[in-house]
């Protein structure tokens, strides 16, 4: 008999196929779908839809009658393309954020700001000495003669505590700026005074000559000479 | 159901399902033994022939006092659409209850008589009605075999009465976890094509199919050129070939309107369904990408690929057997798992190469990864000595798989609806010496090297990696 064959354990594994239950049938039309497992009851496994994904897909893998081969590696490649720009994108941001701030540390914009100061020089007559803060310290915008110009220019250097040539000290040779911090012990000379025709240094007797040179007394080094630009003729930036 | 080894694979895949060992086919009565190399070149020849109206007969001649005869039709769940999927599977249930001029007590008893066994199967892509009996008693077989494909009764009475038994079987099934994985795995690896759909079809066609669709399904099928009388044990070609003539020389072969059901391509979809259940003891994985078609060239360093990883199972010899094989032994000394197994199913334009492994609840992360570590192994690293063994171990299970006249007759079957020829032992001989590590790597990294998995996975799935992890397993950093 066919049902008794199929538990012949050789045959067994072609005659599975087709069991002829002969015992059920008093069996009823018994709607029975749902398999009472250990954990309650599951659905048989052919009734479990898979969802249509058609929304997600990509173009070339929508329609179900053509192969996903062929496009699998074009698709590939572009994942790992988008990947890879993204990550580079990413590394490159995540490096602006950090140097960010960890520039952040450094000098403020109103510390900035005073680092630099812009004088007009219109505003400064022939011959007069003017005193600006900058940097916590005073700082001299001469505008010199043209007297005073040539005269500077004519010392002999050989004889200069400090030698520097007048033109080695300016730019423009009718602008002299300089620190007005005596060399010697930090006080600050007073323009147009002393026996050479430029600062006088009153805590120790200093003399400056109209370069800010160091000819008499204790200091050591003449007058510190910042850095300094001239934008335009009638503006320096110092700092 | 439908033999899990005719749903798992090919004769391939299933061959690769077991490990048997080797069978020496000793062919020559009266001869002590036969070697290797003399049984394949001695081996009986398939002989072919077509009817006029194009069923093919097919037979091999042993000369055995028993033999296997059966009709083998190229028709399956694959040729099913949303609405009758299932009719085929509802069919062969029905095939057995009697038909125009046998009803079933007759049927029945005409079988008993000869002492034969019929059965059927349906797969995917073939379904089969064979019968084994006494060869004298071919005519007989054939001529049932033909009333039962051609002249089904299919009574309304009793097609109500199989709904329930179908539905019994349905509910029977999802016992056998192996199955529903793997059907799973097809539904999910091919969803949205015929090739997702489960033989058994959904409970709710199971309630509605009709005694129309039924005969649809058969009007549109059951043709002639898609069908294979095939035959083996002690049975003579042209006396089959006549009884072809007689019984089955009325099988149409012309489609209605013309309309060809010609199979379309089914699209693999890389995607994972996880059925949970906490209240089972083992959890059933099964993990695969799209394999070669039964057709192509690949197939066959595939199949050695798949011998190289093997198979493993708790009840090998006492558990410390199959050290050998690499994951086994990983599997032996970690207790990583209960079974594994790599198989290929192969269809006319598709297959799925995967493997499928049971364990418990707190292995599944490192059976996982190890799986797919062997099969990285297998595309960048595999040896001579492991393709060696592979090689071996394949052609003894294809030798041993041939062991009756029922897989003879099965194979046959399968081979002319698939390749059109059998092919012989022989010639699988030769393609098996041919494979090189270097093919298998190159073959293996063509399907396998960062592709989309498909994964099904049923029971204490907790563990399981999430999908972009095992995706990210299917390659490896390195140039």
């Amino acid at each position: 008999m066919m049902s008794i064959a199929a538990r012949n354990g050789v045959l067994s594994s072609y005659l599975q196929a087709t069991k002829h239950a002969v015992k059920n049938l008093g069996f009823g039309a018994k709607d029975v779908a749902a398999t009472a497992g250990p954990a309650g009851i599951r659905l048989a496994h052919t009734d479990v839809r898979i969802p249509d994904f058609s929304d997600y897909r990509r173009t070339d893998v929508i329609d179900p009658n053509k192969s996903s081969q062929d496009s699998s590696e074009g698709r590939r490649v572009f994942s790992y393309l988008v990947t890879g720009a993204t990550t580079v994108v990413g590394v490159y941001a995540a490096k602006t954020v950090v140097t960010q701030f960890v520039s952040s540390m450094s000098a403020s914009a109103d510390v900035l700001a005073l680092s630099k100061i812009e004088i007009k020089l219109s505003d400064i007559p022939e011959g007069k000495n003017m005193t600006f803060k900058w940097r916590g310290k005073p700082l001299f915008v001469r505008h010199r003669t043209e007297k005073e110009i040539s005269a500077e220019a004519d010392v002999n250097i050989a004889e200069l505590r400090d030698p520097q040539h007048d033109k080695d000290r300016v730019i423009n040779p009718s602008w002299v700026i300089v620190l007005g911090v005596c060399t010697h012990l930090g006080c600050v000379p007073i323009a147009n005074a002393g026996d050479f025709g430029g600062y006088y240094c009153p805590c120790h007797g200093s003399h400056y000559d109209a370069s800010g040179r160091i000819r008499k007394g204790p200091a050591p080094l003449n007058l510190e000479v910042p850095y300094y630009e001239f934008p335009d003729d009638e503006t320096v930036v110092v700092g | 159901m439908a033999a899990s080894v005719c749903r798992v694979g090919s004769t391939v895949g299933r061959a690769l399902a077991k490990t048997r060992s080797p069978i020496l086919l000793s062919l020559r009565r009266g001869q002590a033994s036969v070697s290797y190399a003399q049984s394949l070149v001695g081996a009986p020849e398939t002989r072919l022939t077509a009817l006029d109206n194009g069923l093919r007969v097919a037979s091999e001649e042993t000369g055995h006092a028993t033999c296997t005869v059966g009709l083998w039709i190229g028709s399956g769940s694959r040729y099913e659409n949303e609405k009758n999927n299932g009719a085929g599977f509802f069919l062969e249930h029905m095939a057995f209850k009697g038909t125009k001029k046998h009803p079933q007590t007759a049927l029945e008893q005409q079988v008993e008589s000869m002492g034969a066994h019929l059965s059927a199967y349906t797969s995917r892509e073939h379904t089969a009605y064979y019968m084994k009996t006494m060869s004298k008693d071919l005519p007989k077989a054939v001529e049932l075999l033909s009333e039962v494909v051609q002249n089904c009764s299919l009574n309304e009475a009793d097609i109500e009465q199989q709904r329930a038994v179908v539905l019994r079987e349905l509910e029977e099934v999802e016992g056998n976890l192996q199955e529903v994985c793997l059907d799973l795995l097809h539904a999910t690896a091919f969803q949205g094509t015929p090739m997702g759909h489960s033989v058994f079809g959904p409970s709710g066609n199971a309630r509605t199919l009709t005694r129309q669709d039924l005969v649809d399904y058969i009007n549109i099928h059951y043709k002639a050129p898609r069908m294979v009388l095939a035959a083996a044990g002690g049975v003579n070609h042209d006396e089959l070939v006549n009884l072809a003539k007689t019984h089955l020389g009325g099988v149409s072969f012309e489609y209605e309107g013309d309309a060809v059901p010609i199979l379309s391509p089914c699209r693999f979809t890389g995607s994972e369904i996880r059925v949970r259940d906490d209240g089972l003891p083992l959890a059933h994985i099964a993990i695969a990408v799209e394999g070669a078609s039964a057709t192509s060239p690949d197939i066959v360093p595939l199949m050695v690929a798949n011998a190289v990883i093997g198979s493993y199972d708790l009840t090998y010899g006492g558990g410390k057997v199959g050290k050998t094989l690499r994951l086994a032994r990983l599997a032996v000394d970690e207790n990583l798992c209960h079974s594994f197994q790599a198989f290929h199913s192969s269809y006319s334009d598709t297959g799925l190469l995967g493997i499928y492994f049971v364990t418990d609840k707190l292995h599944i992360d490192d059976m996982m990864h190890w799986s797919q570590n062997a099969w990285m192994n297998l595309c960048t690293t595999v040896t001579e000595s492991d393709v060696a063994r592979g090689k071996n171990a394949l052609k003894a299970s294809l030798v041993g798989q041939l062991n009756g006249t029922t897989p003879v007759c099965d194979d046959i079957g399968r081979h002319i609806l698939t390749y059109g020829r059998r092919i012989p032992l022989s010639e699988w001989d030769a393609r098996i010496d041919a494979v090189t590590p270097r093919m298998v790597r190159d073959v293996c990294s063509k399907y396998i090297y960062d592709k989309c998995p498909a994964v099904a996975a049923i029971g204490p799935i907790e563990q399981l990696p999430d999908y972009n992890r095992m995706r990210s397993a299917m390659y490896w950093l390195r140039f």
